[in-house]
């Protein structure tokens, strides 16, 4: 314990310092995060409202914006199943007087939403500060967060359309949200200490508990059953039927592929259209909520005019050519960038 | 008047305009059985119509296939900024609901 605390001290004196210096025992490896960095990371919102921007938006100019920036995905009225699951919607009157939202216990919902499950309002506002719009996460400016937001209660009819949402007045909001009393924390799933020991949860207590072996163990856990190599096949490439983000991917069962995982170099266009939010919708080999890029290659490689009309349709966006699902326009890249990503897609996106 | 209002959106872009309506109905098809198996009465809109100003631009006949708080977006030429779109339906209990919004 004693080498413990004396580090705790040495980063003490050193964060006193001089933001620069390394800890002495990870010479030359990385630095102290500089103020700047760590307000630009420090944007939560939390439940008590702790860190929430000052600022303040209308129902009326959260419309437009949502027009604008969410519509094309959340529809309209944030009651677009299409894409992502609804916003809005299933809650009544009576669920904002009870806090509980009566259709998840009584099953009649047809679909849950977002305002039938959130408990806070303050987790939507910082969700839509953080991530949102899905191509341009973070974009947004405390106001606009606040005017959205504004249009979003008003949907989910909690306020009225001359509602101005602000800092002063969220907390009022709070009061009112339908599935305010729906969120439990006693189980193992809440992060932090327990409620005896001052946190909220119950310390990650299991839901069920697992005795330990003392006598007559066995020495070694055998699978007992495994895929056979002739059912690997069975139902394709498995790795194109799986979400190509996300942490679990499908495993390769065709092909050279399947044999030895080729490490194959990322190209520069790909990191392009990685970083720009291109792959959020658009697989290489596969449809995701837009067409893949082997289908726009498909579908464009004997047109002439193709690439120019491809650089037009990226920058401005559409809707129509693949189904409703509209893309959003992406003015804010560089006409090079548009360029490179077409001519990329059009060569096959390798 | 019943029900909760509608929500419409109408947008003119190149001489069309696009109305989005967002209706709150039950849409009762008649055929679901509540807990205590007796059956739900059909409550479901029958009709519903669309004008831009006084001209009829949709009229539509609605049934128990439609779902419950339907969508319906529609496209129509003509129609300028500040115009009336007046949306109103008539349901299988008689009761009728009308509302309106202007194209932005």
């Amino acid at each position: 314990m004693f080498r413990f605390s004396k580090t705790i001290l040495v980063l003490a004196l050193f964060s006193a310092s001089t933001a620069t210096v390394a800890v002495d025992n990870y010479k030359g490896i990385g630095r102290q995060a500089t103020p700047a960095e760590v307000k630009a990371w420090d944007i939560d919102v939390r439940p008590d409202f702790k860190g929430l921007p000052k600022g303040s938006g209308s129902v009326d100019r959260g419309q437009e914006l949502f027009e604008e920036k969410c519509a094309s995905c959340h529809g309209t009225f944030g009651e677009s199943n299409e894409v992502f699951t609804p916003l809005v919607g299933g809650t009544t009157k009576d669920d904002m007087k009870t806090g509980r939202v009566k259709g998840l216990s009584s099953g009649e919902l047809p679909q849950r939403t977002t305002f039938t499950k959130v408990a806070t309002i303050s987790t939507v506002f910082d969700y839509i500060q953080r991530a949102m719009p899905w191509t341009a996460p973070k974009s947004l400016k405390p106001d606009e967060v606040y005017a959205i937001l504004a249009y979003m209660l008003n949907l989910s009819e909690m306020v009225p359309a001359d509602f101005v949402l602000s800092d002063k007045n969220i907390a009022d909001v709070q009061k009112m949200l339908p599935n305010r009393l729906g969120m439990t924390t006693d189980h193992g799933m809440w992060p932090g200490a327990s409620a005896a020991k001052g946190g909220i949860g119950n310390g990650g207590k299991p839901d069920t508990s697992n005795k330990a072996c003392m006598k007559n163990c066995k020495s070694e856990v055998q699978i007992g059953s495994t895929l056979p190599d002739y059912a690997r096949t069975a139902h394709g490439e498995l790795y194109d039927q799986n979400r190509s983000f996300g942490p679990v991917r499908g495993t390769r069962t065709l092909g050279a592929a399947a044999a030895a995982p080729a490490a194959a170099a990322v190209s520069p266009a790909m990191e392009l259209a990685t970083k720009n939010g291109c792959m959020a919708c658009h697989g290489v080999n596969n449809k995701i909520v837009g067409p893949g890029y082997n289908e726009v290659q498909a579908r464009y490689k004997d047109q002439p005019d193709a690439e120019v009309r491809l650089v037009a349709k990226v920058k401005a966006g559409g809707q129509g050519v693949w189904g409703s699902v509209p893309m959003p326009p992406n003015a804010h890249l560089k006409d090079e960038d548009i360029k490179t990503l077409v001519q990329w897609i059009m060569s096959g996106a390798k | 008047m019943a029900a909760n209002p509608m929500k419409i959106r109408a947008s003119n872009k190149d001489g069309v305009t696009e109305v989005k309506v967002l209706i709150s109905h039950e849409m009762e098809t008649g055929q679901r059985k509540d807990a205590s198996g007796a059956i739900v009465p059909a409550w479901f809109i029958t009709e519903l119509t669309a004008k831009h100003n006084d001209r009829l631009v949709l009229g539509a006949e609605f049934g128990t296939a439609v779902s419950k708080n339907p969508y319906l977006a529609f496209r129509f030429k003509g129609g300028a900024k500040g115009d009336k779109i007046v949306v109103s339906w008539k349901d299988s209990k008689g009761e009728t609901r009308t509302d309106e919004a202007a194209i932005a």
